[in-house]
């Protein structure tokens, strides 16, 4: 069993690293500003709330406008022209890029996030069967992990999206973001349904499972209240280090017209710009450039010292 | 050795029976029926039966000899994927695209492996430095832009702007041509997540003891580099080599659609653009096949080069 | 030393494959027209091509009865294979074709001895008997259903086979035969006035040699034998297309009479001189714009449309003229109506939109066609009034003054209320169908939303790749859809036809659209020979449609197109695409062209 300071240990080692820190104040920032976004779409689409920055789709400006440009326009539904600028410049529709972009945040964070979610929920409680029962439940498992993972992951992810998007389970129809979720999530858990397995194998013969046998618990009881809780810090640096592929998987799948289609994302961003680089619109494809890249950097650093506080012996793939 | 290998061959049975069971159901239970698009905008209920019969989407699906399941099992057995959606052998269009694919990928690959391998070596050998600080951080930033926005812009600047490479593939052309720039933008955007890689590897290698011998028998630094934990870090370079050869026929679906050249990728994506499900599933079947036979060949590798690994 | 033998053999490899320095795309004085190609080619086996793409292939190497005159105006139909303009009885049922005699297929291997045989009169029979084989299952037999005498029985017998080369063609069609080796005979179930232009002009009637079918079987795809004056040379899918000219061709003269204006525009410079002209003809398959648009700056493509991210750049504010510097590179422009017409369709089975005219009504005047044309097309499309698009013989110029696609808020606020009052409580979001999820449907897609939003109607767009979409349209489970059709005659009964029930999808009426009191004036119109009265009913008929908004109407295209100076012999031809023969390239002036652009580049540097 892990010792008692085992959590309050690693975040000490981990203040102590100031650029992991500023890392992970960042992400905490984008995981804030995406939650905000999401509570005042919400606001605005439900009960009509007037929030600027979440209105991504207000008419702004004529299209296509320099960062920073003056311009004079006439706003739907008015007569007069005002005056007005956008701090990042404005898309083919006279909608603020600056507001897309953080809109984009939201739409990215729910991808990563619903998709690390789904990917948890079906390769934790394999993996700790699996390694749990051992047997033919195990040789099942490895059997159907392996499968998958022989699949080239892009072929697997492309076949995913293009198959569930649209597609009728039962009575629901899987529309646009859902199935992107599912795609991502349900290609995504062999990794760490293998660590999980690996690491029940590795306890289950330990002391406090042994007592806890003993003392009558139940296989379930021993599976989810004493073992997956100490294999927890896996599914945590797990969780971090795929939270930036996801994201970078939502770009692909935007170009390849199997992403979010209704909303701004980074990816659908990016996209526009094939196109719209042919007429100097660069700033669209920047800010999503410069979005990704900031979060990305930030992920990834925070979560290799995560991983060196937590497990320093575990390494992934 | 011979048990090994049969044993690992006997293993791949499983294996490649997944693969199928997984491709069926995603193509055929989930996916549904794209008779519709082959029969044509107006075209009548009957002229869609014909096609769903012409593609044998009107049989049973289980609980017969004749059924799509067995068909779907069958097809892959005899690697005769019958025809995609304009009729053409699928077969055939997975040949064309070999070599293009090849042509891009293997310049490439050999690119990426030689520099990240050379730099780190440099970066083991400024270990603890500086540089090797901010290596790392340049190979984090770098992993961190979108492989999209590389392209992207790479594709706008070096073919657009500069006009140093040409924009798109011609066929009257010489392959060598075009595939200049997307080989660059390669190599340039995995350049960071490979370097990270093999910077691990050799600092690992660097912390065994036969290397502290070797500094203490008196070796300079370069000869200990290059004579030994090179020679040791070839092991996990040429498995990680080995297994990356069927994703180089594969192609850089990628590159390939931007710089239309007319490799696997690009198949890949444009079946998906019209919902291909044949070719798709095809592609799949034959690429996940790949995976294992060379899985296969890379443990077999790693057996008759390191004599630690025991065959059991 | 073991190093550097090494490093020698990597140079010499190196060297080598530099070595093999370009191929030239044309030998010295060989004339070849380059020309893009936006899509895919799905098939080029004319019985089974629908789409504009595999038809422009297509039309260059299979010849059908009748074309339309390249340079005449108004379009004018002239025998191709067939002598002389058909025979028709007096009661309009009975065609008789005399066919040229002389005519010969392309050589191929599928004929003994790789020689072309000649075309008669029963290659017709079979072309029309493959297009009615059930097992063939082409895309085009909804043009042919119940129009020709025991046809479709020859359908229903096809079906009795298990595949579509055991269907047995000696049986025979009442209304269809070969009364000698040069005369055809066609008897229709009832009058078809639309025959000429809508069939025998359509490529899909061209003939095939069964020779080809039994030889290639469903290879023909990629196998087409024809009799026009080019053949498939390469066709390396999803790169590029080759023609060479078919050495077997019968020879044209370029036509020497045209409109007045052809005489000053140069078109009639080679009346009278054989053609074709070009030697090869390439089509290079490439879907983005931008290359596409470098390539022929740089003079490797003869031709081009513009990309709407470039308009700006390339034309002048008025939208006439191009900018001096394209006018300096000798850059030509034309500018012409595609006959097309794109539409916002409603569904009329759906419960909200189907018994609620007010709201039809109330989403087709909350568009702002010529915000919607500014923003998305830069001026490359114009507002559509009607249905039938300009080009077309019923066309109606005074359209506009009807304003049925008038913009107009309050009154789309005042009908919305007056809709909400039928359905009994506020309207529901509407869902919209757009095929595509590439950037241009999801602006389309945003814009429409926005405007609708405005007049208070709430839609969500679905966005869909296209079987998805043709999929849920057919099985009319779309209840807006974005969607367009291109004429392909000058005579508008195809586009009256969606609207008649008798052509519910999946046949071509995708709206579900019923009126028994159009369907009834229809079917009376469809069989009537072209008069000035005729003209009348057209109208008519599109009037009632318009008054019942089943579909609000966008836009109708007007095509942009760029030719270099080199490229001679152009001119707008819309209802067919067997043109390429009469093209030419000036080949000096292509060669001088590029020593310009090599000297500039050289300067430059």
């Amino acid at each position: 069993m892990q010792p008692r300071g085992y959590w309050s240990d690693a975040i000490r080692r981990l203040r102590k690293r100031k650029l992991a820190m500023l890392c992970f104040w960042i992400v905490a920032m984008y995981a804030g500003l995406a939650a905000f976004i999401w509570i005042g779409d919400i606001l605005v689409t439900h009960l009509d709330w007037k929030i600027p920055i979440v209105q991504w789709n207000e008419h702004v400006g004529p299209s296509y406008q320099k960062p920073a440009a003056q311009y004079e326009f006439v706003p739907e539904m008015k007569t007069e022209s005002q005056k007005g600028w956008c701090l990042l410049g404005t898309d083919f529709m006279g909608q603020s890029t600056f507001r897309k972009t953080l809109y984009g945040a939201k739409t990215a964070m729910m991808v990563a996030f619903c998709a690390s979610i789904i990917s948890i929920l079906i390769g934790v409680p394999l993996g700790a069967l699996a390694g749990y029962y051992r047997g033919w439940v195990d040789d099942a498992i490895v059997w159907f992990y392996t499968t998958l993972g022989t699949i080239p992951y892009i072929l697997l992810l492309m076949a995913f999206a293009v198959v569930l998007r649209g597609a009728h389970i039962g009575p629901w129809e899987l529309r646009g973001s859902v199935s992107v979720y599912l795609a991502i999530g349900l290609t995504s858990w062999v990794g760490l349904c293998r660590l999980i397995r690996g690491e029940i194998i590795k306890r289950k013969e330990s002391e406090y499972v042994l007592a806890a046998r003993a003392m009558g618990c139940s296989d379930f009881r021993i599976l989810f209240f004493h073992l997956l809780p100490n294999v927890f810090h896996i599914i945590l640096i797990n969780f971090s280090l795929r939270f930036v592929s996801f994201i970078h998987a939502e770009v692909i799948l935007s170009f390849l017209g199997l992403g979010e289609t209704d909303k701004p994302s980074w990816g659908a961003m990016i996209d526009a710009a094939r196109t719209e680089l042919a007429r100097d619109v660069w700033w669209e494809m920047a800010a999503a450039t410069v979005a990704i890249f900031i979060i990305s950097l930030a992920l990834n650093i925070f979560s290799d010292a995560l991983r060196d506080c937590l497990d320093p012996k575990l390494r992934m793939d | 050795m011979t048990a090994f290998i049969i044993r690992r061959l006997l293993y791949m049975f499983p294996i490649v029976l997944g693969v199928l069971l997984v491709t069926f159901t995603l193509f055929t239970l989930i996916g549904g029926d794209i008779s519709q698009q082959i029969a044509g905008k107006n075209a009548d209920a009957e002229t869609i039966a014909e096609i769903r019969h012409e593609y044998g989407l009107d049989k049973p699906l289980f609980w017969s000899w004749d059924s799509q399941f067995v068909n779907h099992f069958k097809k892959a057995l005899f690697f005769d994927f019958g025809r995609a959606m304009d009729r053409e052998r699928i077969s055939s269009k997975i040949l064309r695209g070999i070599v293009p694919s090849l042509m891009l990928t293997v310049p490439m690959f050999i690119g990426v492996i030689i520099s990240a391998v050379s730099l780190a070596l440099i970066i083991a050998y400024v270990r603890g430095t500086i540089w090797d600080v901010s290596a790392v951080v340049i190979c984090v930033a770098g992993m961190s832009i979108p492989y999209l926005s590389f392209i992207i812009f790479g594709q706008y600047f070096f073919a657009y702007k500069l006009d140093w490479f040409p924009i798109i593939y011609l066929p009257e052309e010489p392959m060598i041509k075009s595939v200049g720039l997307p080989i660059l933008i390669g190599i340039l955007a995995s350049l960071g997540g490979e370097l990270r890689f093999y910077r691990t590897i050799m600092l690992d290698e660097m912390r065994n003891d036969y290397v502290r011998t070797a500094f203490a028998k008196g070796l300079s630094t370069t000869r200990v580099l290059f004579k030994h934990v090179l020679k040791n870090a070839m092991i996990p370079i040429i498995t990680n080599v080995v297994l990356t050869i069927p994703h180089l026929i594969l192609g850089s679906f990628l590159l390939e659609r931007f710089f239309g050249i007319p490799g696997l990728g690009y198949l890949m994506i444009e079946a998906i653009g019209a919902r291909d499900f044949f070719v798709i599933n095809a592609m799949t079947f034959i690429f996940s096949l790949l995976i294992v036979i060379f899985t296969l060949l890379a443990d077999i590798c790693y057996a008759f080069v390191d004599p630690r690994i025991s065959l059991k | 030393m073991r190093q550097t033998k090494a490093y020698l053999i990597i140079c010499c490899i190196l060297a080598a494959v530099w070595g093999c320095e370009k191929k030239k795309t044309a030998a010295d004085g060989e004339m070849v027209i380059c020309r893009p190609m936006i899509s895919k080619v799905q098939t080029l086996d004319p019985t089974n091509t629908r789409d504009i793409y595999s038809a422009l292939v297509v039309s260059q190497m299979c010849e059908q009865l009748y074309v339309y005159h390249y340079l005449k105006r108004p379009y004018q139909l002239i025998p191709l294979l067939a002598e002389s303009m058909p025979a028709i009885s007096d009661d309009g049922m009975t065609y008789t074709i005399r066919i040229k005699q002389g005519i010969r297929f392309q050589d191929d291997p599928c004929f003994p001895d790789g020689k072309g045989r000649e075309l008669k009169a029963s290659d017709f029979v079979y072309a029309f008997k493959r297009l009615a084989n059930a097992k063939y299952a082409s895309q085009n037999w909804s043009v042919f259903d119940d129009r020709i005498v025991g046809l479709n029985d020859f359908r229903e017998y096809s079906k009795g086979f298990k595949k579509e080369w055991d269907v047995d063609y000696s049986k025979p069609v009442e209304g269809l035969q070969a009364l000698d080796d040069y005369t055809l005979q066609i008897k229709l179930t009832r009058p078809w006035p639309q025959i000429l232009e809508l069939a025998l002009n359509d490529y899909c009637t061209s003939p095939v040699p069964f020779e080809a079918v039994q030889h290639y079987g469903v290879d023909i795809v990629s196998h087409p034998v024809g009799t026009g004056p080019y053949r498939l040379k390469t066709w390396q899918r999803s790169s590029y297309i080759e023609l060479e000219k078919n050495l077997n061709w019968r020879g044209e003269l370029y036509p020497s009479e045209g409109e007045p204006e052809d005489q000053v525009n140069g078109l009639l410079a080679d009346a009278g001189k054989p053609v074709p002209f070009a030697d090869r003809i390439i089509f290079r398959i490439i879907e983005e714009d931008q290359p596409n648009w470098l390539l022929f700056m740089r003079g490797k493509l003869d031709v081009m449309y513009i990309p709407k991210d470039n308009f700006d750049k390339v034309m002048m504010p008025d939208k006439k003229r191009l900018m001096s510097f394209m006018q300096d590179q000798q850059i030509k422009l034309t500018i012409f109506n595609d006959p097309s017409t794109f539409w916002v369709g409603f569904n009329m089975k759906d419960p909200v939109l189907g018994p609620n005219l007010p709201l039809r009504k109330a989403i087709s005047r909350a568009i702002d066609r010529q915000k919607y044309i500014d923003i998305l097309f830069n001026g490359r499309v114009q507002v559509a009034h009607g249905l039938v698009s300009p080009g077309l013989n019923s066309y109606d110029p005074n359209m506009a003054d009807y304003g049925y696609s008038r913009f107009d808020l309050n009154e789309a606020r005042a009908l919305l209320k007056e809709a909400e009052a039928i359905y009994g409580k506020p309207i529901p979001k509407l869902t919209l169908a757009m095929p595509g999820t590439d950037t241009l449907p999801k602006q389309m897609g945003q814009l429409l939303q926005r405007m609708l939003e405005q007049a208070g109607i709430q839609i969500q767009v679905d966005y869909m790749d296209f079987p998805t979409y043709m999929e849920r349209q057919n099985k009319g489970q779309c209840q807006m859809f974005i969607s367009g059709v291109s004429a392909s005659c000058p005579d508008a009964m195809d586009f009256l036809e969606m609207f008649a029930s008798k052509y519910f999808a999946p046949g071509s009426n995708k709206f579900f659209y019923s009126n028994p009191e159009f369907d009834a004036l229809y079917e009376q119109v469809a069989v009537m020979q072209d008069s000035p009265d005729r003209l009348a009913w057209y109208r008519k008929l599109e009037h009632m449609i318009l008054d019942d908004y089943p579909a609000a109407f966008m836009t109708h295209r007007i095509t942009f197109y760029l030719g270099h100076d080199w490229y001679k012999n152009y001119k707008p031809f819309v209802f067919g695409y067997g043109v390429l023969k009469y093209h030419r390239v000036d080949v000096e002036q292509r060669e001088q062209f590029f020593n310009r652009i090599h000297s500039s580049k050289k300067e430059g540097k």
